[in-house]
């Protein structure tokens, strides 16, 4: 399958079976983003098989063990590697498990934001014109909402819980992807070899999906790394405020919660899931930024950025100037 | 010595009043409570943040000593009977409040009239639902009148606040509080802090300490923070485990007491033996022992808090006897049965973790406990809500004015606020012993509750939890049964 | 100018419309406010006294009507927490959060231009490495676990600061360090990865080749170029610290601001305040978005403004 190059936004290198050899070389040469991606790999093997890795049920209390030390410390001891928390609870069997939540949370905030802010996209920058227009405008609108603010009116106004966590994130994220997938349909339509093809009676399925699609891949990919940082961030910064995960259920951001009013005796509490969350947060965007050199010259903050300035000269031109990617 | 002491404060007072930028005098505390009070008002609202701060501003008729007993305050005795509705109370002669207003007769008419009148529309309302009028008789005499027979008038009368009788009137009153009491207000600034300083004029002589911050931080991590950096004296709701790691701390028998409210009507729990079971499988020792590392005393059977009046002093603690359960499980057919249990997080000390123990033990002895948190609005919904009862569920209940009266009213009789059982009988009791005012006919009839209760497991009362208080190093202060911060019954002491 | 200025203050109002309905939906979603304001053991007359007395027991079409009514007059009706007008309430709190925000931000602007513009001049080189990794790292690092950890150790252990509240000075240190952090490393990567393209281009060359000095290129044209998206990401962070991520760093240092002050109105089922919060907050956003709009106009006059 050979995929043709354009002018237009960099294009990676579509890891085939062909081309994965000399990735996986480059990325083996990239330290940093090997440490990333390794730890990333254990991260979804921990989520996956977590009822056979954890040595607890991470639900299971015992009023007699609560607080005991992680095992290094005087008082701990190695039926308990990173010590109990206030229920007794097995510290390293909430970690393992907490991963889930992340992950859960944010691959399915990550697809579903994608997915519908993708399908957004395509749509507005396919149409084009008065149906473009309204589109953006209904994405700027949105935008332009008190976002954090929102979520906790309505999570509160719902009740919290896992699903509506994923709901209402997924909700609040989508329009980046829209933006990113309109700037490139735009852009990519104004070449010429695809303007040609338009001419010539291509149907615009076989446009989107000979063209467009291939053009996508990477910059989405990069993007949608990058959203599962920022979403496993939100997953655990709500679930401190008490408005995401509920319990029984465990989540990192939850325990560091219920951690915190221990801080003074039971620093291990707060210290673990929180290190798993940093962990988690770096491996990724260690990852990303090699993916991101590897694939993608550009940098994700400076095509935001000009996505905001493109955005800005459209407003300002009514008549629709095409994105400059 | 106290007249050193006073001497010596009211020198400090002139100082402190000549030179109002000096801080951090010696006799200055910081106290942290929970939350900022909403008004200053003292009749207005129910509100934990409002009565910390206004108990030192503001007096009340009836007292209580630290360790509960009901003691004259503003009254200059027990008040006395004269029929089944009226009460008469003598005043403490030559008080006054802190603007010159005299504390009087027309007073204490004028702060029952203000908040019973309908248009106040009192949140305290609660406390004095039974309260019809006042009537000056002499301007040191006066007399209320309730609409029925109310036997715990006194203790009613020590919740209710003196304001003065034409201030109260004032726009600015409920942003700045005249009352009676040791402290004035010196300054409220909205978000941050609320400063007392000590009435010099006091007529119980002026207080040890000259100053009171208040702070309002609501995360026990915070406060304790506060206290471990010396930036706190005094913070409330000590977490147990943290009384070994604050430079002090003191624990007093508090009033708050957990249950869990089983229905009578759902499935599996409406059969005794299963009730009784889920009562026998909770090992209250251990967790008052590991939970609250002994700062909490395991239920004798009742809700009914022990210092209160009506506490049934003839009930035996619930046992903990797994295998019974177990075989009262089997027995009932209820294995596996799931029972839903309703509660909440962080409304209350240790309140989720208390219901997750409670679930585990359950689970111990054979049925399956669903335990659902609810954030708390949804949970307020399901613990009101008559129609359809939880099969148990979670509550604190907290009795202000330790009379059975509460605890009966709120989970005991049927129709009542949470209550979940059906029993006729039982509710004619509790209504009966509501307006008895033969004090031993009235303990017989709270008795006789509480025993029915006990043995038909309508409850499962788990524990007296005990208030614990964390102290910088310098503060002197013994806590009091009624969970006020009385400054006035603190100390500093130099370091 | 004018036709730009009206149409995007047309959007604005769009956004506010927006914003209302969905408050409103919401805040009528919120549980029955008199149970969870009343005391417990308040009956059954009480609340019903109660919710009649704060206007809750009509239609919502009447309520709908009345809440945009009060609107127009910035009355969002009374705070059931504190009795008394949210807006009150809203303004005395919102000076606290500019505060916090005005300071980490300005922290976080002050430091990532020449942190950022170090590490573009040897790309590859030690200080690039340094913040590289140092701005992948703040980017990792929950805000919440952060306050936690510099609360225990530069307040309790060390006590040299503040654990929480407002204050002196000294109360504004942990939290701006805090709300900063995100948002420097986020900056900083962004002017590192800008000047490093400037540099690149052709008229630096030619520049250079025509002996033009070193820095007069950097700070004369590289870092100036750079700004554009520099400030539409100062200009987002702002924003988005507004919108409401301010309220985890107030939450965990007890900072009476306006995040702080919505996790109680939630917490207490306080509708009035609660959407009086999200509204202004909504309006300030938009004003922010269209002097955003009006400074681009300013500095790249590439932008037209029709």
């Amino acid at each position: 399958m050979a995929v043709t190059t354009h002018a237009a936004p960099p294009t990676a290198a579509k890891p085939r079976s062909g081309s994965f050899r000399p990735i996986a070389l480059e990325l083996w040469h990239d330290k940093a983003g090997m440490i990333g991606f390794t730890v990333i790999v254990l991260l979804i093997l921990m989520a996956v098989f977590a009822p056979l890795i954890a040595p607890y049920d991470p639900a299971i209390q015992s009023v007699a063990a609560r607080l005991k030390p992680p095992a290094w410390l005087p008082k701990g001891s190695w039926e308990h590697v990173l010590g109990t928390d206030q229920l007794g609870r097995d510290v390293l069997s909430r970690v393992i498990y907490g991963a889930r939540a992340s992950l859960l949370v944010g691959t399915s905030v990550v697809l579903l934001a994608g997915t519908f802010g993708v399908l957004f996209g395509l749509f507005a920058g396919f149409k084009g014109g008065r149906i473009d227009d309204l589109m953006m405008r209904l994405v700027d609108i949105q935008v332009a909402f008190p976002g954090l603010l929102m979520i906790l009116l309505i999570i509160s106004a719902v009740g919290p819980s896992l699903s509506t966590m994923i709901v209402v994130l997924a909700v609040t994220n989508w329009m980046i992807y829209a933006r990113v997938v309109r700037g490139i349909v735009l852009s990519v339509r104004q070449t010429p070899y695809v303007e040609a093809a338009e001419m010539i009676g291509c149907k615009p399925g076989r446009v989107l999906f000979k063209h467009i699609l291939p053009n996508l891949t990477s910059p989405l990919l990069t993007l949608g790394i990058l959203e599962f940082t920022n979403i496993v961030l939100a997953e655990a910064a709500m679930s401190f405020l008490g408005l995401g995960v509920q319990p029984p259920a465990t989540s990192w951001g939850l325990d560091v919660s219920n951690g915190k009013d221990y801080i003074f005796v039971a620093w291990w509490l707060i210290t673990f899931p929180g290190l798993s969350i940093s962990i988690t947060v770096l491996s990724i965007n260690l990852f990303a930024n090699w993916l991101r050199v590897t694939t993608d010259p550009q940098e994700r903050e400076k095509r935001f950025a000009r996505l905001k300035a493109v955005e800005r000269r459209r407003n300002g031109a009514p008549a629709g100037a095409p994105a400059k990617a | 010595m106290t007249l050193i002491r006073n001497l010596l404060s009211g020198v400090v007072f002139a100082a402190m009043a000549a030179l109002p930028a000096v801080a951090a005098s010696a006799s200055e505390v910081t106290i942290a409570i929970g939350s900022e009070p909403s008004t200053l008002d003292p009749q207005q609202r129910d509100d934990g943040g409002e009565r910390a701060i206004n108990d030192n501003i503001y007096e009340t008729l009836m007292a209580r000593t630290p360790a509960g007993e009901l003691v004259p305050g503003l009254a200059a005795a027990a008040p006395t009977q004269i029929d089944a509705t009226t009460w008469e109370f003598k005043l403490r002669p030559g008080v006054t409040f802190t603007n010159g207003e005299p504390f009087n007769a027309d007073a204490v008419v004028a702060s029952v009239t203000r908040i019973i009148d309908p248009a106040l529309k009192s949140e305290q309302m609660s406390y004095f639902g039974t309260i019809k009028s006042a009537e000056k008789v002499d301007d040191v005499t006066v007399r209320i009148i309730t609409t029925g027979a109310d036997p715990i008038l006194p203790s009613r009368m020590y919740w209710m606040k003196m304001v003065p009788a034409a201030y109260s009137k004032d726009p600015n009153f409920a942003t700045a509080p005249v009352g009676t009491g040791p402290y004035e207000l010196d300054s409220w600034s909205r978000g941050e802090s609320v400063v007392l300083k000590a009435n010099p004029k006091y007529w119980g002589g002026a207080p040890a300490i000259d100053q009171v911050n208040y702070r309002f931080i609501s995360e026990p991590g915070t406060r304790m923070s506060g206290l471990m950096a010396g930036e706190l004296d005094v913070i409330t709701n000590l977490l147990p485990e943290f009384v070994a790691s604050v430079p002090k701390s003191e624990a007093v028998q508090g009033l708050e007491t957990s249950v869990i409210i089983l229905s009578t009507e759902n499935p599996t729990v409406k059969d005794l033996k299963v009730r009784e079971a889920l009562n026998l499988a909770v090992d209250r020792k251990a967790l008052a022992e590991s939970l609250f590392s002994g700062y909490a005393t395991p239920t004798k059977g009742q809700l009914v808090n022990p210092r209160a009046f009506g506490y049934n002093k003839a009930l035996e603690p619930y046992p903990y006897d797994p295998e019974k359960a177990r075989a009262l499980i089997k027995e009932a057919g209820a294995e596996g049965k799931t029972i839903t249990l309703v509660g909440e997080a962080g409304r209350w000390l240790k309140d989720r973790e208390l219901i997750e123990a409670v679930g585990a033990y359950w689970d111990a002895v054979g049925v399956k406990t669903d335990i659902q948190i609810n954030e708390f609005g949804e949970y307020l919904n399901q613990l009101f809500d008559k129609a359809k009862r939880p099969d148990a569920i979670f509550v604190v209940n907290s009795n202000e004015l330790l009379d059975a009266d509460r605890e009966t009213s709120f989970a005991y009789q049927a129709g009542g606020t949470a209550t979940s059982n059906t029993d006729k009988e039982l509710a004619e009791w509790v209504i009966a012993a509501r307006t008895e005012t033969d004090v031993a006919k009235r303990q017989a009839l709270y008795d006789e509750v509480t025993k029915k209760a006990h043995d038909n497991y309508y409850l499962v009362p788990l524990l007296n939890q005990q208030d614990i208080y964390g102290f910088s190093k310098r503060l002197d202060w013994k806590p009091r049964v009624d969970s006020k911060l009385l400054v006035k019954e603190m100390k500093v002491t130099e370091e | 100018m004018g036709a730009f200025l009206l149409r995007r203050i047309f959007q604005g109002m769009l956004v506010v419309l927006g914003v209302t309905l969905v408050v409103f939906v919401a805040t009528r979603m919120v549980g029955d406010p008199a149970k969870v304001m009343l005391p417990l053991s308040a009956t059954d007359a009480q609340r019903a006294a109660f919710n009649h007395q704060m206007g809750l027991d009509r239609p919502l079409g009447a309520q709908f009507i009345t809440f945009v009514g009060d609107l127009s007059t910035l009355d969002f009706g009374d705070s059931l927490w504190q009795r008394r007008p949210a807006i009150q309430i809203v303004f005395e709190r919102l000076p606290n959060t500019l505060a916090l925000i005005g300071l980490g931000l300005g922290l976080a602007v002050t430091l990532s231009l020449p942190l950022g513009a170090l590490a573009a001049l040897r790309p590859g080189g030690v200080a690039d490495r340094v913040v590289v990794f140092g701005g992948l790292f703040g980017l990792s690092l929950p805000q919440f676990w952060l306050g936690l950890l510099m609360i225990m150790f530069f307040a309790v252990t060390l006590k040299i600061l503040p654990t929480s509240g407002v204050g002196g000075p000294s109360h504004y240190i942990l939290p701006a360090v805090t709300l900063a952090i995100p948002s420097l490393a986020r900056l900083m990567m962004l002017v590192r990865s800008s000047v490093i393209d400037e540099l690149n281009q052709q008229y630096v060359r030619t520049a250079r080749a025509k002996g033009m000095r070193f820095h007069t290129i950097l700070f004369g044209h590289a870092l100036r170029n750079a700004l554009v998206p520099f400030l539409t990401l100062a200009g987002w962070e702002f924003i988005s610290a507004l919108a409401g991520y301010t309220v985890v760093v107030e939450t965990v240092f007890a900072w009476p601001g306006l995040g702080l002050t919505a996790m109680k109105a939630i917490e207490r089922s306080d509708l009035f305040l609660l959407q009086a919060i999200v509204f202004t907050v909504a309006i300030m956003i938009v004003i922010v978005n269209i002097l955003l709009d009006v400074l681009y106009k300013l500095i790249d006059p590439r932008i037209k403004l029709a």
